[in-house]
This record gives structure tokens, C-alpha cells and sequence, in this order.
């Protein structure tokens, strides 16, 4: 150790600096104030020595100024006296000495003093190492953080939260809390909302958030139904969550058309539909939350409710109920109840709940651990004009193109097909919002070609309940014998400005049927007993501007135009079989 | 008044452990020190410097006990209250018997250990 | 299982609901969930909230329910269908056969 020596008199100095170097440190011996300020800055003792009274700067004034230059270093600052009266030795002290040495000087005293202040000194660095450390590491996280959540943005961003019909509360950085929100718009109208709550805080539940938030928009986007969205966030959620950790959620559908809305709530508290006429409906917890079950226990089912355009639904995480008061009171799912049940005419209840918690809290601003959100049901024109204002664009995207896809032998018994052809036609924007049409279209064909064309049944057998089990049984008995076949599928798709044409040829390799005896009836005109089959092509033929049987019926070709922005976005909703019928 | 020895043997034979070769060193230091100090007294008292011939007398303290003289260590701590209580009138008394314990403390240490 | 079935109170209306895609594969689970069921059930619900997809081969097994119900004086109620099952049913006429809520 480094030991600095400040005593004018000569002679208690050399006792001194004699007595500590006889102890192993290092001594630089001044003989006043002035000297010892000067020496400090260059010598960077460990210890000061420093006694009371010396000429030109005395001790406490030469304490005052080393201990300013030694700044958050702990220096431990030793006044040398003769006894003399308390006050005195409380003045050292408050000028910042840490200690006083007595003289005559005692060896074994000043041994333990030096040694105890360098212990005292070492502890102090390793706390201020760690206390660095902490605060270096620290900034780093709150850095990372901020990346994190632009990551987080760019992969979840806002979605549709930003419609007029949707409002919400959520922290800026809501992701960390566990807390995530997402809403789409969904092809062809309609809007999906997810709303949920990571078990766990920080890193964890924003790595677990990330998946959900791009399941959901990649799913929503492509035209999936909510039930098949949470299918595949508790799929992925339990492949990826380690056990003990899961995501509580609330999944709306609103249709726009249907004047309903669906609902899944696995582990959040109550949601709430509030008529436009007062009238309410909880929407309970009535599932496990998400991640917990696997695949094939889960259930995805939604409860239906009736709603009309101007009907009100909220959901929140359980950060809203358990909001306390200054007390430690909690707001609490009644306190939810209550709000609701004084809403008064007009008043929306995302304004009264946010004004009861405020009230109840007496916070200015709800605390950052809770979501609110609420869903106006709206007419279904209105949400399909605000979808048409999406950034998604027909000229984005393959046009022009040509593909062959050719099954044979096994594969025909060992593999689909569909969901390949369908990922390419998805390709094409403008199909993208018709994904359910494209895959009935997509389907048929197949199930014509593979059942009728390659293994020969025959449509009759389906004419009762014995006969549809053995027309199974038969074809998955004729399905190991089918070497030598193939089906092919040839798609191709041509665009002009806003609208696009898709042709698919699916040609088999069997020998053909009399079109007239498999094809298109319509159930209306058969009676029930007789009517039980040959509706793939039926389906086909009115879903398409155009359907071609070629060769001896082992070859159908269909033509399938789109427009967008989608002058037909009726096509979903029961008018629709109007204007076919035209 | 003073029944403190002139001497403390015991602290000086430490203090020949602790300066080995340099205890003579240590001495010679001493005794000028000392001489310097007792002129600081002298001039204190001409001035009639109370607050300096307290300070004076406290220092030259610290080094009589320190080198073991704790007589005239007590014949300073005197001198330092009467400055403190501005009692100078009092002081050369004491300054004399300061003058006459140092001759003979300084006698006693040239001869300690021969 | 894909398939739930779930009796009134009063035991008189069965309700099936199908989930994910109701296509052939489903066509075993569709018909045990009415074949075997008390003769005191008058009224069948099929809920479709769940099904995301209709083949024309579910279409025929409808069929077989409605024969099943009593054929033309059965009561057959098929309701919560999405957008594109909806326009499958549209399609086939099917409106004439069920009641489609």
C-alpha cells in the first residue's frame, strides 16, 4: 500500500514513516498542508496520515481538499494528535477524516488501523466494480431493449389498431410486461383481434410475444379463421415454451356480415359484449391458456355471439382488475362489473372503465402492467373500405407464370398435394383473400381426379351411410394398388392491371368417365336418396367463369378471373348464390 | 505537580527497536526540533501571541510524548492551556521550567543507552 | 376427437360440432355422432363455428344426416359458417334442404 506522511514535526515523522515502512508500504513524507494536497493528486496514496496542526495548511483544511480530489476513490484519512479535548477530535472527523492516531504512537494500534481501512478500502473498490458493473450492464439491457422493440415492431407491428372502430391501452413498452396486441384485417372483410399476457416479465415474454405476433399476422393475412390462428400459436407456443410458462389470451373475431362475433378466452379475465341497447355478455375464461395443452387436446372453439353494428366488446389482461388503490385495494373483476353495469347512454365503456380506474387508483395514467382494449362491431362494408386502404398492392407479386406439378404412383396414396398448389397461388395478391375459394377449386379437381379418374369408384356407392363407409374403405384399399398413375396439375396465371386470370388443368392418368352420368346435378333437383355424390364438379362449374371437360373425362380445365380491389366482396355472404343464379 | 519521569525507558528502548541504526538519527532530530520549537515558545511569548503559543507548546507535546518525555510533555500541555486561556502572564514560569526539563531531557538522551 | 356432440337439456336436440376441415376424413367421426344416438332426439344442430373448410364430400354426408332425420320432414339446422363455407352451401343450393343460420 501506498501510505502519504503529512506532519511538521520532524521528529514524530520519522517515528512514523519508520513504523509503517517497517510494516511493508510504500511512504512519501510531507511536512504540511499545502505539500500533502500537492503530493496526493501525483502519489495516489492509499492512506492519509495527516497531522491536525501543521504551518502553512493545517490537517483539517489539507482532509477537505484531498478528500474532494479523491472524489468516489474511498482514501481513509488518519489524523495524528496528541490527546487532546473531544471537541477537537470531532472536528478532524467532520473536516472527513475516517480515524485518529493517538501519540505517542503504538505500533500494534497503527498496524490494525492501516490494516482494517485497507479492508475497509478493498471492499469499497469491489462494491464500486460491482456497482460499475450493475450500471454498465444495465444500460446494456436498456439498450437492448430499445432494439428489441423495434425488432419486435417491425415483426408485430400495429397491425389495424390504428381503426377507427379499435381502441386500447398498452404500455410503449407493453412488450416487455408480457402484454401483447395484435389486430388484422382479414381478407375480404372482417378483423381478428389477439390479446395476451406472457406468464413472466422481460426477455422471456418478449421472445415468446415474437412467434404469436408473426402466426398471427402471417395467418391472418393469408385469410385463416381465428380457431385455426390459436390452433397454430398453441402448437408453436408449447413446441417453444419451456413447462411453467405459457400465455393467457383472448382471441375476438368480428365478421362484419354475420352480425357475430367469435370469441376464445383461455386464462384472462372476463371480456365483455356490450349492446348498443345496454344489454351484456361476459365472455369467460373457458379454456386453458395457450401453450399449455397439446395439439391434438386443444380445443379452439369460439363462442358465437349475436352482435350488431354499434355494439361494444372490451378485453383486457389482468392488470386492469388487479389495479389497487393507495390502500392495496384491488379494482377487481366486480369493479368491472359494476362500470359497466353504470354505463350510462351513449357512453363508451373503454372511456368508463379508464376514468373508474383512474378514479379508484388515483393515478393520473393507468400502470403499465395492464391492457385494455375495445372493438366496435361495425357495419361489414365499412371495415372492407378500410382494408382497401391497405398498403397491399395487386401489382406486387408474381403475374405471369406457368407451373406443372406432376404426383405419380405412391405419392398418390402418401401425400397431398393441396397445400403446396395453394402456397403458390397465394403467391398472386389478388388471390390471396380468395385462399378458401382457390383451395375448394384446388381440392375438387383433386378428389375428382384421384377417385373417379385414377381409382374408378363410383360416385352411386355414396348413395347411403353403408355405402359412403365402403366407398372409403374401397378407396383406401385401391389406393395401394395405383402404380403406373399420375395426376397432373398444370397452373398458370396471367394478370392485367387490378384483376388476374388463373387457369388449372388437373389431367389423370386413368381412363376417363362419362361426364354426363358424373356430372353436374344440383341437389335441387335430385330428391333426397338420390343426390348424394357428384357435387365437386357442380361446385366447380359455379365457382369458375369457365370449366372444360377434355379427352374421355380424365382432363378438366377451369378458368377462374379476379378483380381488386374485389368488386365482388359480397362473394362470401349468402347473396352471393343470387348472383350466380342470374 | 509534575511526578511524570523525565524519561520513559521502557518507550524509548521500543523505539530503539522500531529505529534501529537510525535512533540516533532520531535523537539529533528530536533535540533540534525541539530547540526550534522552544524559540517558537520564546517568540509567542514576546509577542504575547496567546493562540501561537498554545499551538506551539501543543505540537512540541506530540513530539515529547512521542519520543518518550512525558514530563516535559505535561510541561507543554501547561503551557498550551494558558495559551488557550490567555493566561500569557503565567507563562514564563512554566516556559522556565520548560527550558530547564528540556536541558536536562536532552542530557538524558544523548546519554540513554551508554 | 374433431367432432363433439352435446344434448339438449330436454334430450330432444343433438348438436355436432365439426372442427377444422370437414372433408371425407371426418366422414366415420360425422356419421357415429348421429347413427347411434337416443331415439327421443327430433332436432340436429350442426355448429360449423369451428370448421374451417367444406368439402363436397361433407356435402353428401349432410345428405345422409337429413335421410337419417326423416329426409324431407327432418330438422336439420346448420349454423355459425364462415364465409367460404357458407358459399359452398350457397352453391349447392343447400339452403333448400337446411336451415342455414
Amino acid at each position: 500500500m501506498k501510505v502519504l506522511i503529512a506532519e511538521d514535526s520532524d521528529s514524530d515523522r520519522l517515528i512514523l514513516a519508520t513504523l509503517v515502512r517497517r510494516l511493508g508500504h510504500q511512504v512519501v513524507e510531507v511536512s504540511d498542508g499545502i505539500e500533502a494536497v500537492a503530493r496526493f493528486s501525483e502519489f495516489q496514496p492509499d492512506i492519509v496520515l495527516l497531522d491536525a496542526l501543521m504551518p502553512r495548511m493545517d490537517g483539517m483544511e489539507a482532509a477537505r481538499q484531498i478528500k474532494a480530489l479523491a472524489g468516489e476513490r474511498l482514501v481513509p484519512l488518519i489524523f495524528l494528535t496528541s490527546l487532546s479535548d473531544a471537541g477537537e477530535l470531532a472536528r478532524c472527523l467532520e473536516a472527513g477524516g475516517d480515524d485518529f492516531l493517538v501519540k505517542p504512537y503504538n505500533r500494534v494500534i497503527l498496524e490494525a488501523k492501516i490494516n482494517a481501512f485497507n479492508r475497509m478500502r478493498s471492499m469499497h473498490h469491489a462494491l464500486s466494480e460491482q456497482r460499475d458493473q450493475i450500471r454498465r450492464q444495465n444500460e446494456q439491457l436498456l439498450s437492448e431493449q430499445k432494439v428489441a422493440r423495434r425488432v419486435f415492431d417491425n415483426v408485430a407491428h400495429t397491425g389495424c389498431l390504428d381503426a377507427p372502430n379499435i381502441r386500447y391501452h398498452a404500455s410503449p413498452l407493453s412488450v416487455f410486461n408480457g402484454d401483447v396486441l395484435f389486430a388484422a384485417q382479414r381478407p375480404g372483410g372482417g378483423i381478428v383481434i389477439f390479446l395476451g399476457d406472457f406468464t413472466g416479465h422481460g426477455l422471456p415474454a418478449a421472445i415468446g410475444a415474437m412467434p404469436v405476433a408473426e402466426v398471427f399476422y402471417g395467418m391472418a393475412e393469408k385469410g385463416f379463421g381465428a380457431a385455426d390462428i390459436l390452433r397454430e400459436i398453441n402448437r408453436k407456443l408449447c413446441r417453444i415454451l419451456p413447462t411453467g410458462m405459457f400465455c393467457c389470451g383472448v382471441m375476438v373475431e368480428a365478421d362484419g356480415k354475420q352480425n357475430a362475433l367469435r370469441a376464445w378466452n383461455g386464462g384472462l379475465p372476463d371480456g365483455w359484449l356490450v349492446r348498443k341497447n345496454g344489454e351484456r355478455v361476459a365472455i369467460p375464461s373457458r379454456h386453458l391458456p395457450l401453450g399449455v395443452l397439446a395439439p391434438d387436446r386443444f380445443t379452439a372453439s369460439m363462442d358465437v355471439l349475436d352482435a350488431l353494428p354499434g355494439d361494444r366488446l372490451v378485453v383486457m389482461t389482468d392488470g386492469f382488475p388487479e389495479s389497487c388503490d393507495d390502500q392495496g385495494r384491488c379494482f377487481g373483476e366486480e369493479g368491472v362489473r359494476r362500470v359497466l353495469a353504470g354505463l350510462k347512454a351513449e357512453e363508451h365503456p373503454f372511456d368508463a372503465l379508464t376514468m373508474h380506474l383512474r378514479q379508484f387508483t388515483g393515478r393520473p395514467e393507468p400502470a403499465d402492467d395492464l391492457t385494455l382494449c375495445s372493438l366496435e362491431v361495425i357495419a361489414g362494408s365499412v371495415q372492407a373500405e378500410s382494408f382497401e386502404k391497405s398498403p397491399e398492392s395487386s401489382l406486387s407479386g408474381p403475374g405471369e407464370w406457368h407451373c406443372v406439378y406432376e404426383i405419380r404412383e405412391r405419392t398418390l396414396a402418401d401425400f397431398n398435394p393441396l397445400p403446396l398448389l395453394l402456397h403458390i397461388c397465394m403467391e398472386v395478391p389478388g388471390l390471396r383473400r380468395r385462399s378458401g375459394e382457390i383451395y375448394t377449386l384446388l381440392s375438387e379437381l383433386y378428389n375428382n381426379a384421384l377417385e373417379h379418374g385414377v381409382l374408378e369408384l363410383s360416385s352411386e356407392w355414396k348413395s347411403s351411410a353403408k355405402g359412403f363407409s365402403l366407398y372409403y374403405q374401397e378407396r383406401k384399399r385401391r389406393l395401394t394398388e395405383i402404380d403406373g398413375h399420375y395426376i397432373r396439375f398444370s397452373l398458370s396465371h396471367e394478370s392485367r392491371p387490378g384483376a388476374g386470370r388463373l387457369r388449372i388443368r388437373c389431367e389423370d392418368s386413368g381412363r376417363g368417365f362419362d361426364i354426363d352420368v358424373q356430372g353436374a346435378r344440383s341437389p335441387a333437383k335430385t330428391g333426397p336418396g338420390n343426390g348424394y355424390a357428384g357435387r365437386g364438379l357442380e361446385i366447380l362449374k359455379r365457382m369458375t367463369k369457365e370449366l372444360t371437360v377434355h379427352g374421355p373425362g380424365n382432363c378438366v380445365e377451369i378458368v377462374y378471373d379476379w378483380t381488386f380491389p374485389d368488386n365482388a366482396l359480397g362473394a362470401h355472404d349468402g347473396s352471393d348464390s343470387k348472383r350466380e343464379d342470374k | 505537580m509534575n511526578d511524570k519521569p523525565h524519561l520513559d525507558e521502557e518507550a524509548l528502548a521500543e523505539l530503539q527497536d522500531v529505529m534501529e541504526d537510525e535512533f540516533d538519527v532520531l535523537i539529533q532530530t528530536y533535540l533540534e526540533d525541539s530547540r526550534t520549537r522552544i524559540q517558537s515558545l520564546r517568540d509567542a511569548l514576546a509577542d504575547a501571541d496567546s493562540d501561537q503559543f498554545s499551538k506551539a507548546a501543543h505540537s512540541f507535546k506530540g513530539s515529547c510524548v512521542n519520543i518518550g518525555a512525558p514530563r516535559l510533555g505535561e510541561l507543554c500541555f501547561d503551557a498550551e492551556k494558558l495559551g488557550k486561556n490567555d493566561q500569557l502572564d503565567q507563562a514564563p514560569g512554566v516556559m522556565t521550567r520548560i527550558e530547564k526539563e528540556f536541558e536536562d531531557v536532552a542530557w538524558r538522551l544523548q546519554h540513554f543507552n551508554q | 376427437m374433431p367432432i363433439d356432440t352435446r344434448r339438449s337439456d330436454d334430450g330432444h336436440t343433438l348438436t355436432i360440432r365439426v372442427q377444422g376441415r370437414f372433408d371425407f376424413s371426418t366422414h366415420q367421426a360425422f356419421r357415429d355422432a348421429y347413427e347411434h344416438s337416443d331415439p327421443s332426439v327430433k332436432n340436429y344442430v350442426i355448429d360449423l363455428s369451428d370448421t374451417t373448410y367444406l368439402d363436397s364430400s361433407a356435402l353428401g354426408m349432410l345428405l345422409l344426416l337429413r335421410d337419417h332425420a326423416g329426409g324431407d320432414s327432418a330438422s336439420v339446422v346448420i349454423e355459425n359458417c364462415n364465409g367460404d363455407v357458407r358459399r359452398i352451401l350457397s352453391i349447392s343450393n343447400f339452403e333448400q334442404l337446411f336451415s342455414i343460420r
